[in-house]
């Protein structure tokens, strides 16, 4: 009553996320810096190239004050690549092409390369409170435009990349080379991977069973939005099924607990990120 | 030890008012509304982070209010203490016009966070109730005390009995905040007279309680602690273990190989 939405972000709020993304914009007209709740606004210099949030980058679009710099990945020649990931290459058959790596995570291409070296990890922020803060999509600069692609980097599709496509597409289409061609790769792409998604729910069983989870690199937060309800239902009700298996084994668990056997002397970390 | 990352940032943590901050806390502010939509039972209330945001935000409002009154004044277009050309009132509309979007995104998710929790606390009341008031007098646990009362002594007998007392206001209300705990004590009471004026008078006397627990089953419902949650890796490993007799939480261990991972991690009383 106090809140009608079900558990969990719905499509419509995820759109809201997406409108958080940083996008790079061409102002067409001069602007003072302004200080905003969500952090200060550059001054806009017209033709200087400003880095805003997605939604504001579309404020300004509608009203032809500023042309939006499409994503690197928002190009045709990319999406083509990233689809014939999706459907041509053996090893992404069921799975998802990769997401773009996180800060300090090493590209695809020099992943196999510097598997066994340490990889260094990321400087985390601090919080006025002291706690560890590692920022994350859509507070990373994943749909900025750049000049330059450091070679071996192949096209990966961003945490938002349905949410942000569309809303350029919609909004700005003139600005984005071939848009129509864009549209059409987009849409195959979308339905490739729900193919997929559907053809992954065989794989919840694992979800059901305790201790079990199922890894979902590179969906999108739509397609997970999307899907939220039914595997939720899904993996729920499996769970009820087992409910009397898992509760053998949890006894057990805890009779190993109890003599000691149970590994106990391993850290928290508060890294973890529902 | 201290890590030298660690003293960078105490350094650089200790002032709140710098544009820096305002983008971090509104980060945070962000994340802290998806995980608690997320998940079923209450999150810890974030009181400094509140604070922070509540107070930027009314700053902001002012600003806002500033602003408006400021165009609409007649003196404002022909500023005679300049010679540059008047400021646009296309300008200032727009100025306007994106102040007033930032604020409203902010309202959203803040309308939208507390909403969420109102809708928890309310759906799980007298388990909230018990909660707090549990952690505030460990001595007392709230359902042993219950049955003892309700088998001792006849007195105790109206459904506005069974609400616990309001915690002692000193006290840390976590995971609720003051707020909270007030608008949930009220609102339990009210239910409680409600039941108790609508129906429960007719019952015996021993049916009468909210917190019943006769035959080992109570009445109290908590959040289902086991359902699934979708799980953002950020960090290459991380691990999590809640021991399995703990019998609330689910007992997690992920190893990410690669970050961004968006595990689903089933659940595990």
């Amino acid at each position: 009553m106090a809140f009608p939405l079900p558990r969990g972000i719905t499509p419509p709020e995820i759109s809201f996320l997406a409108e958080m993304e940083m996008v790079t914009v061409l102002p067409r007209q001069r602007l003072d810096g302004l200080e905003l709740l969500g952090g200060s606004l550059p001054t806009l210099l017209p033709p200087r190239r400003t880095t805003l949030p997605l939604w504001l980058a579309l404020l300004l679009k509608r009203q032809r004050r500023a042309n939006i710099l499409p994503p690197p990945w928002l190009h045709p020649e990319s999406l083509e690549l990233i689809l014939e990931i999706e459907t041509q290459n053996d090893e992404y058959q069921h799975a998802f092409s990769p997401p773009p790596p996180l800060p300090g995570q090493p590209t695809l291409a020099h992943r196999d390369r510097d598997r066994d070296r340490a990889v260094a990890a990321p400087v985390p922020r601090y919080t006025p409170d002291g706690d560890k803060y590692y920022p994350t999509p859509p507070f990373l600069p994943q749909n900025v435009a750049r000049d330059h692609i450091p070679p071996g980097e192949p096209p990966a599709l961003p945490f938002h990349w349905l949410e942000v496509g569309t809303m350029l597409l919609d909004a700005a289409s003139d600005d984005l080379v071939e848009p129509d061609q864009t549209r059409r790769l987009l849409k195959e792409l979308r339905e490739v991977r729900t193919a997929k998604i559907r053809s992954g729910v065989e794989v919840l069983d694992a979800a059901a069973v305790g201790g079990g989870g199922v890894a979902l690199t590179g969906v999108g937060a739509m397609e997970v939005g999307e899907g939220r309800g039914f595997i939720a239902g899904v993996v729920d009700g499996l769970r009820r099924i087992g409910a009397s298996k898992e509760q053998a084994r949890r006894e057990e668990l805890a009779e190993e607990m109890a003599n000691g056997g149970y590994d106990a002397s391993q850290d928290y970390e508060d890294d973890m990120e529902f | 030890m201290m890590d030298i990352d660690d003293i960078l940032a105490s350094v650089d943590r200790t002032d709140t008012s710098t544009p820096e901050s305002t983008a971090l806390d509104h980060q945070l502010l962000t994340r802290f509304w998806v995980a608690e939509r997320g998940v079923s039972e209450l999150l810890p209330w974030p009181a400094a982070l509140m604070e922070r945001i509540l107070d930027r935000l009314r700053l902001q409002i002012e600003t806002i209010e500033d602003l408006a009154s400021a165009s609409s004044d007649p003196m404002y277009t022909t500023n005679p203490n300049t010679n540059a050309p008047p400021t646009p009132a296309t300008t200032t509309n727009l100025k306007l016009s994106i102040l007033q979007t930032d604020l409203s995104r902010t309202q959203y998710l803040l309308r939208s966070l507390l909403r969420q929790r109102l809708s928890k606390l309310t759906k799980h009341s007298m388990h909230y109730l018990q909660l707090i008031s549990s952690s505030s007098s460990p001595t007392q646990h709230p359902s042993s005390q219950s049955q003892s009362q309700s088998s001792s002594s006849e007195a105790h007998q109206e459904p506005i009995d069974s609400v616990p007392a309001p915690p002692d206001p000193a006290a840390d209300p976590s995971p609720l905040s003051r707020q909270e705990v007030s608008f949930l004590h009220a609102h339990q009471t009210l239910l409680a007279n409600h039941h108790g004026a609508s129906f429960l008078s007719s019952f015996p006397p021993q049916l009468r309680r909210l917190d019943d627990n006769a035959g080992g089953t109570s009445m109290v419902q908590g959040p289902e602690g086991r359902e699934v949650v979708f799980v953002r890796c950020v960090v290459e490993e991380v691990r999590v273990v809640v021991p399995p007799g703990m019998g609330w939480r689910w007992r997690l261990r992920a190893r990410c190989l690669g970050w961004g991972m968006f595990g689903r991690l089933g659940g595990r009383g």
